[in-house]
């Protein structure tokens, strides 16, 4: 199974930048919430478990030919939509959402996982179907994704929902799909938007969009974290505050510092600094995990590279939007760096996809 | 893989590295652009947002007397306060306040509202002297980020630790939006004077407000201290009183259980030693600002407490106007010393009889001028009056400080009146008839003076003279060492022949210490005082029979003026009792002052607190 030269081909340097970006975000974390008074102070370490959950699970992903993966992916993708049906019955309720399932040691976010299982499913049914990608096709991709997006949207979480959508439009578009089509979807998107405002989107989620567009509108209540996060990251200068100075996020002006603006508190304690250097790591990994899907041997390998790593980047980029308060306040964390054990296992399992399918690209 | 499919999909992939690398590039810019450039706007608001600039209220100067001894002094209260800032529902911590310090909801409200319009970072003190339960229910909330936008301060508060002198020094209060609009210098919330002494000399006494420079988390608890600009307390105040005289006083007046005022001078600085307005109110009680039923009770009380009678009473002068009559006839020249009336107890001028005090017991007799001041005999008073005329009356009067401003340095003084022909014409517009003079003779009909003006008489005779100016300040602190303060300049001054100014002063002394005079009671041995009673009709008879239904207290007002010693005199002054009945009463409160006075003076143990009956029988004059 796991043949000693395959031990060769395993792409260190992502691997290293991976873990550096890690290592980041639990200096952060240990920033943010280590102080003795708070009820938080342990966090840094359950990250730390976290992180070595997700190595385990990432050798797991790595040992294993990807093409077992993606043979298996139609179970891997029906459990998947069985435990987020779960979820929606029997998942804990966590500030007005449900979306965990309580494991006695932590809680479990299932819609995490659910980017890998749609990677893998979308992987297979476009790799398996080969040349370019019909009406049909594109429409059973789309179903496929939409289902478990759907079932997430009604925990609801809508951040996460979203992040599925970039998985089947670069899946496709990297299986060839016209550009024509892909302005269509977009077209689409744009169109149905009012729609959406008027009947899909909850009072909380319209007043994150129209407070994004003004926040001072309402200054102390959803505008507050978009005004904070920019006065966070502005008043880090070029050098930043330095480690545990930062006044916004350590006397909590910051909401969820640890978490959703941990980017934020980079950016105030390293400064600008140190936002290129987390930049240029994110960056890196992506160009890095592209090129594992061009040298993959097959277009099953690329699509799933490229599935895993298109929710990773959205995510990456939307959240350091958000950090600067350029981008409306959703609950989205930053991948690698955030607080959290199931985004940090699941990224982490879907990187060593990723390495999986460059290791293998001399294998049959 | 085809070749063909390979080349596509590398095409695509090189596409979406474009896009990346676009992204971050765009990235990049953005947090260069809000870190770099735009660096010291975020920078300030970071600071504003976790910085709070907190008020740190000055102490007024304290206030000394002669002696050094404290007379106001301060103490720490608390005071409950919201800061709007901080405030995200404000009709949610107004409803939790005012049930946490146990006050009505829409009290609460009225004074937030009364500051809705000032920025929001300045406290809106809800309450002021908060006892320490009130403190502890506020603070614990405030821990569990109840109420992050309530703050508890610890202020200076005045304290009058005697309640002595009230309207001397006054009292202190917020400042009212006239004031703020008037003296930019003053700024709302500010405690300014708001009568006396406090309100003359604010300016020395209020001090600079410091400021404290804290950091705070979003929920505004203070994490530290990042600097302190301390506060500058307000310049310290010596007055010309004298603690042992103005204690002497208002023993003098507690025993004795009138109503009145009186005022002590230094006759030759006219420096004040002591000065009362009875009754009196608790200055305390407005250093924490007052509440609404005690300011009710203090303006509808019909003794009307917070009116200073010493400076703003006017009152006929009686008997005491005698000497300023005796006066105006040496000077001008009309009577001498030797000069006698026959006193059968009445006499007839202009058709009209006019008794003399005495004229159950058959009158006076013959008489000089000492004796008719030692006697108080009107007969005499009538007929110089009538010889001298109201006009010379009412110039040897004003010289003498009657009739005029004196100049105190006290807030609202009100002016009394000695008549004149002039006067009558602008003021009546009618002609003055010689008839009305012989009233003004003995102090009654138009004339009215106020006891501050009476005390400067009594200086002004027993120099020589000199209408010196009453003032109080002796001293200031500007915070290197004490700086004098300069003594005001009289008011102005008459050349008095001393042979005819002894004659009164005889008559003065005679009135004190020799049998028949009328001023016995303030007789002390070895210090020649000198003085006059004064029995005012505070209603003609006339009149008193009309309203002899009425419930209106009708008594006569009491005076005694006086100096001491004859010769050299180091004291002056006026005691006046509002329905004291006669001058006699008066006189008992100043033997105590003069005791304790004197003692003091010679080194001998001060008198203890008198017990003073007063005679409240009417029967002399």
């Amino acid at each position: 199974m796991f043949e000693r030269r395959l031990y060769f081909h395993i792409d260190w340097a992502l691997l290293a930048a991976i873990f550096a970006l890690c290592g980041m975000g639990v200096v952060m974390i240990y920033s943010t919430t280590a102080d003795p008074t708070r009820a938080s102070s342990h966090l840094w370490i359950t990250q730390l478990y976290a992180i070595g959950l997700g190595l385990i699970a990432m050798v797991f992903t790595l040992t294993l030919d990807y093409r077992t993966f993606t043979d298996k992916s139609h179970f891997i993708y029906i459990g998947l939509l069985a435990i987020l049906v779960y979820v929606l019955f029997f998942g804990t309720t966590q500030m007005g959402a449900r979306r965990w399932i309580f494991l006695k040691i932590f809680n479990l976010q299932p819609s995490e996982f659910a980017k890998v299982g749609v990677a893998l499913v979308l992987a297979k049914f476009f790799g398996e179907k080969g040349g370019e990608p019909q009406w049909t096709d594109l429409a059973i991709g789309g179903v496929l994704t939409l289902i478990p997006l759907g079932l997430i949207a009604k925990e609801p979480d809508l951040g996460t929902a979203v992040t599925l959508v970039p998985v089947f439009i670069a899946v496709a578009y990297l299986a060839g799909m016209r550009l024509r089509i892909l302005g269509v979807i977009f077209l689409a998107i744009v169109l149905t938007a009012p729609a959406a405002w008027m009947f899909a989107l909850k009072p909380y989620q319209k007043q994150r969009i129209s407070t994004f567009l003004d926040p001072t509108q309402d200054a102390k209540g959803a505008g507050y974290q978009q005004i904070q996060a920019r006065i966070t990251v502005g008043s880090g200068g070029l050098t930043g505050k330095g480690f545990k100075q930062g006044t916004q996020g350590q006397l909590r002006f910051l909401p969820v510092a640890h978490n959703d603006f941990i980017f934020s508190v980079l950016a105030e304690e390293q400064g600008f600094a140190g936002v290129l250097v987390a930049l240029g790591l994110y960056l890196f990994v992506i160009l890095r995990a592209l090129e594992s899907a061009r040298l993959s041997k097959d277009q099953l390998g690329s699509y799933l590279v490229l599935g895993v790593l298109a929710s990773f980047t959205f995510q990456v980029i939307y959240n350091i939007t958000m950090s600067a308060g350029l981008a409306p306040v959703k609950g989205l964390t930053l991948p690698l760096m955030s607080y959290g054990g199931s985004s940090m296992i699941a990224t982490l399992a879907g990187f060593g996809l990723v390495l999986n399918v460059r290791m293998r690209r001399f294998t049959n | 893989m085809p070749i063909e499919e390979r080349r596509k999909a590398g095409t695509r992939l090189s596409g979406l590295q474009v896009v990346v690398v676009a992204a971050f590039a765009v990235l990049a810019v953005c947090f260069w652009v809000l870190q770099v450039v735009q660096h010291k706007k975020f920078e300030e608001l970071a600071e504003n947002n976790h910085q709070r600039t907190l008020a740190w209220r000055a102490p007024r100067g304290l206030v000394f007397d002669r002696e050094g001894r404290v007379l106001v002094e301060n103490r720490h209260s608390y005071s409950i306060s919201i800061v709007r800032e901080h405030t995200k529902n404000l009709d949610r911590t107004i409803r939790t306040l005012a049930a946490v310090v146990g006050l009505d909801q829409a009290a609460v409200r009225t004074i937030v509202d009364r500051h809705l319009r000032e920025p929001t970072y300045r406290p809106i003190t809800v309450v002021q002297d908060a006892s320490l339960a009130q403190v502890a229910a506020v603070v614990a909330r405030r821990l569990d980020f109840e109420l992050p936008d309530v703050v508890v301060e610890q202020v200076p508060t005045r304290r009058y630790p005697d309640t002595m002198g009230s309207h001397l020094f006054g009292y202190v209060g917020e400042v009212s939006d006239s004031q703020v609009a008037e003296n930019t210098a003053l700024k709302s919330g500010d405690i300014v004077g708001q009568s006396g002494l406090e309100k003359v000399y604010n300016t020395l006494l209020m001090g600079e407000d410091g400021a404290k420079r804290v950091v705070v988390n979003s929920v505004g608890r203070e994490i530290r201290t990042l600097d302190e600009d301390l506060p500058t307390e307000g310049k310290r105040l010596q007055l010309t009183v004298d603690y042992d005289v103005q204690k002497a006083i208002e023993d003098g007046f507690d025993s004795i259980g009138l109503n009145g005022a009186a005022v002590v001078l230094d006759p030759s600085d006219g420096a004040v030693l002591g000065f009362t307005s009875r009754p009196a109110y608790d200055p305390n009680a407005f250093a924490s600002g007052i509440d609404h039923s005690t300011w009710a009770a203090l303006t509808t009380d019909r003794d009307r407490p917070l009116n200073d009678r010493a400076i703003q009473g006017r009152y006929a002068p009686g008997s005491t106007f005698k000497m300023a009559v005796a006066l105006a006839g040496l000077e001008e020249g009309i009577i001498t010393p030797e000069f006698h009336v026959y006193c059968p107890g009445h006499a007839n001028f202009y058709g009209r009889d006019f008794k003399c005090w005495r004229f159950s017991r058959g009158g006076h007799g013959s008489i000089d001028l000492r004796h008719a001041i030692q006697q108080s005999c009107d007969v005499y008073f009538y007929t110089v009056a009538n010889m001298v005329g109201v006009d010379k009356i009412n110039k040897w009067a004003t010289a003498l400080g009657m009739g005029v401003l004196s100049g105190i340095d006290l807030p609202n003084e009100v002016q009394g009146i000695v008549p004149s022909t002039e006067w009558k014409r602008q003021k009546m517009h009618e002609k003055w008839y010689a008839g009305e003079t012989i009233s003004v003779g003995i102090g009654q009909g138009q004339v009215t003076t106020t006891p501050i003006s009476m005390a400067v008489y009594m200086a002004t005779l027993s120099n020589g003279g000199t209408r010196v100016t009453p003032h109080l300040l002796k001293a200031v602190d500007d915070g290197d060492g004490w700086k004098p303060a300069p003594v005001p300049a009289p008011q102005s001054k008459v050349t008095i022949d001393p042979e005819k100014l002894q004659a009164i002063k005889d008559g003065m002394w005679m009135a004190v210490n020799e049998p028949g005079g009328t001023g016995g009671a303030a007789k002390i041995l070895g210090h020649d005082v000198s003085g006059k009673t004064g029995t005012a009709q505070v209603i003609s008879n006339q009149g008193k029979a009309a309203a002899g239904k009425t419930e209106r207290d009708l008594r006569d007002n009491g005076w005694f003026v006086f100096f001491a010693p004859r010769d050299n005199p180091q004291i002056a002054g006026v005691v006046f009792l509002e329905h004291g009945v006669h001058g006699g009463n008066a006189a008992l409160v100043v033997h105590h002052i003069l005791d304790t006075f004197f003692a003091k003076k010679d080194g001998k143990p001060l008198p203890p607190k008198p017990t003073l009956t007063p005679n409240l029988n009417p029967s002399m004059g």
